[in-house]
């Protein structure tokens, strides 16, 4: 049975229909990056996975639990899903470390060490180990956002949600970040990656969506992708990036 | 014999009767107690006069009535050996208390006109009180009513003055101030607003004894003579004794003196220097300013508290409680804040049938009304940290209440501490609309200090400069203690 399963997911901002009969299913262990022109609404596809945008119908089925459920307890499923912002997100009134153990230490049932050994062992992961206690504010956008991975992964998630998670960081500092993705990639993490960064997509992803005006209108192996394009919209939209 | 028997059944019937009295035993104690003689010091005559009317009657430092009726009466009981006791009370209650006999006399500068004489005996007039026309102390251009031509004039509504100028008008061309309170009108032309005002005379006369800056160019007008008054068909022998008295203390000088001792402006008083104010009213101040900071804190704290939840309420997710809060944001932020003070004064006791102390409806309008303001500053404080924040902590599983403690609040208080010490700093303010219901805080301690002293502009720049340092002194305080916690 696939991880994720999206059936006809529909989303309306008011009149506006933004997500228009999407369907989609993503096998564990699989890296999925979703690309397409800007307001094509696929960071609002990638919301809808945790239920940060209301659903509007359809149903979206994670390990056969339906998010579109409002008798669901949201805050369950998502302490299998972790996600990552574009702009961090971090908490600024708390130290690194803190950030960092703050949802385990509310949420799970471990003592306060584990979860710190836990929150340490991840620092190292990404890299960050010398930053425990410093506040967010000394970091640079790099450093920021693998905190932000590390945050996200406390909860021990099986999926991780990536939105766009380079796209307001200095380009030195992209190289970083997706080094850490790579290694979770590897590690056989389960990911949705909305990015611009059609390099990391043709190597790391089992899979590529390319979506547009609230479709999805391209799919299938990067090659397939970004080599061999049917569609005449894909084709407009890889000249464009990859010149 | 017979005689004898009869005179025992005579002292018989005295003893049923006076048994049978008995059973009545307040009403015989009382007869026993009239029948001493009255005026003397176990029974003295009881005298009403009006709580405060300067300079006729009104407590000095020691809490003794003192001022022309009451120095009057006293001069007189003095005179003719009798003792009194007053029972100050307010004008038109003296008045029902004497048709009821429950006072003996009243001496309340008070006009003799024909309808009181229907219900009282009046004694011989012992003082007129005309209206008298005043001017700035330097003002040397007008010295007659042709001058007031073209010129500006203040009184006081409803008053003599204001029907002599009425008067006056047919004859010049004279614009009008009108005004509610003495203290105002007089401090109107010693700031050169108006160019002469007209009053009665001692009260005038007596402003300027206490060092208001004002002449009086001409003499008073003819006008209300003033009596000492009895029940009707009551108490004769006093109003004799106040009229013969009345005659002796003119004739040896005592009246004169007491006169003189309150209206005389030769004998300027020398309290109008701005220290010596502050010197002589600082208890009242004082007493004032902790009022003030004692509304302020009990309101704010409340208002605290009610803001928190409705601007919980504005942020949170649900249609209805947002509803609730802007509710009452509009309809306060509508309302002034007199309005409310009046509408929580007057029309709630009234609509609900309860009562409440000015104190408790001073609190309750501050309270409602930086409510208000609080929860709107609680959340625009949660939406500058929402969003990003909020999703962040939501995405980690974390509950919405667990995401707003944990990871809102905490930053959102940091955002707040500046407006919300703005609004202490306003509510601290707004306690000065609340004197409008009569709550005795620092800015109605000014206006009762002015209506005795008559100091407007040296009083009104203390009470500035009072509000200007507490507020300045909390500012810094607050201060000081936001940058402990931040760094903390």
């Amino acid at each position: 049975m696939p991880k994720l399963v999206v059936k006809h997911l529909k989303k309306n901002f008011g009149d506006l229909e933004v997500l228009k009969d999407l369907n989609f299913e993503v096998e564990e262990g699989e890296v999925v990056c979703i690309i397409g022109p800007s307001g094509s609404g696929k960071s609002t596809f990638l919301r809808c996975m945790n239920r940060l945008e209301e659903i509007t119908g359809g149903s979206v089925i994670i390990d056969g639990v339906d998010l579109a459920d409002p008798s669901q307890n949201i805050n369950k499923v998502r302490e299998n899903i972790g996600m990552v912002f574009q702009h961090f997100n971090l908490f600024p009134h708390l130290t690194v470390l803190e950030n960092i153990m703050l949802a385990p230490d509310e949420l799970k049932d471990e003592t306060s060490e584990e979860t710190r050994k836990t929150a340490l062992s991840l620092l190292e992961t990404v890299g960050l180990s010398d930053k425990a206690d410093v506040y967010p504010k000394s970091l640079s956008g790099g450093q920021k956002q693998r905190v932000a991975i590390a945050r996200a992964l406390a909860m021990k998630p099986d999926i991780m949600l990536f939105d766009e998670p380079t796209s307001a960081l200095d380009p030195e500092m992209v190289g970083d970040v997706l080094e850490v993705m790579k290694k979770l990639a590897r590690e056989g993490m389960t990911m949705l990656v909305v990015t611009h960064e059609m390099g990391f997509a043709k190597e790391v992803a089992d899979h590529v969506v390319f979506m547009d005006e609230g479709y999805i209108m391209e799919e299938g192996t990067p090659d397939q992708v970004f080599n061999h394009p049917q569609n005449e919209r894909t084709k407009d939209f890889l000249e464009k990036v990859l010149v | 014999m017979r005689k004898g028997k009869r005179i025992h059944s005579f002292i018989l019937y005295s003893i049923l009767f006076a048994l049978f009295m008995g059973l009545g035993l307040p009403t015989v104690v009382q007869a026993s107690e009239s029948n001493a003689k009255k005026g003397t010091a176990q029974n003295p005559y009881i005298i009403t006069t009006d709580i405060t009317y300067p300079p006729f009657e009104f407590q000095n430092d020691k809490k003794e009535y003192v001022g022309i009726d009451a120095d009057i009466i006293n001069a007189i009981a003095k005179d003719q050996g009798f003792e009194i006791e007053f029972r100050p009370l307010n004008f038109s209650a003296g008045l029902q208390a004497l048709e009821a006999n429950q006072v003996d006399g009243m001496i309340s500068a008070m006009s003799i006109n024909p309808e009181r004489e229907e219900s009282f005996d009046f004694s011989d007039p012992y003082y007129e009180a005309g209206t008298v026309m005043a001017i700035s102390e330097n003002n040397k251009e007008i010295q007659s009513y042709d001058d007031l031509n073209g010129k500006t004039v203040a009184v006081k509504v409803g008053t003599t003055g204001a029907t002599f100028v009425e008067k006056l008008q047919e004859k010049y061309s004279i614009k009008v101030n009108q005004f509610e309170d003495s203290a105002t009108m007089y401090q109107d032309v010693v700031s050169g607003h108006s160019d002469a005002v007209f009053d009665d005379y001692p009260v005038m006369a007596y402003a300027i004894q206490q060092g208001l800056k004002l002449q009086l160019p001409l003499e008073p007008e003819k006008g209300d003579v003033y009596g000492f008054a009895v029940n009707k068909g009551q108490n004769a022998e006093l109003l004799d004794m106040f009229n013969t008295g009345l005659a002796n203390i003119k004739e040896d000088g005592t009246y004169d003196n007491i006169i003189d001792q309150y209206l005389d402006s030769d004998e300027k008083g020398s309290q109008n220097g701005f220290f010596a104010l502050i010197q002589k009213n600082w208890r009242e101040l004082l007493n004032g300013l902790s009022k003030t900071l004692l509304l302020t804190v009990i309101s704010f704290a409340i208002a605290l508290l009610f803001g928190v939840v409705l601007g919980f309420f504005a942020a949170s997710p649900y249609a209805i409680l947002r509803g609730i809060s802007r509710l009452y944001v509009t309809i306060m932020r509508g309302l002034p804040m007199l309005v409310l003070a009046f509408f929580i004064y007057f029309s709630i006791p009234e609509l609900l049938n309860i009562k409440l102390t000015a104190f408790i409806a001073g609190v309750a309008t501050l309270t409602l009304s930086s409510a208000a303001y609080i929860s709107e500053q609680v959340r625009g404080g949660i939406e500058a940290v929402s969003g990003g924040q909020l999703e962040a902590a939501r995405s980690l599983g974390m509950s919405y209440g667990k995401s707003m403690v944990r990871v809102v609040i905490p930053q959102a208080i940091k955002i707040m501490i500046p407006s919300l010490i703005n609004q202490f700093v306003i509510t601290l303010k707004d306690t000065s609309i609340l004197s409008i219901i009569g709550i005795v805080e620092l800015t109605q301690a000014g206006k009762i200090i002015i209506a005795r002293t008559y100091s407007s502009g040296s009083m009104w720049i203390i009470i500035g400069l009072i509000y200007i340092l507490i507020i300045t002194f909390l500012t810094w305080l607050s201060t000081f203690i936001e940058r402990k916690m931040i760094n903390a």
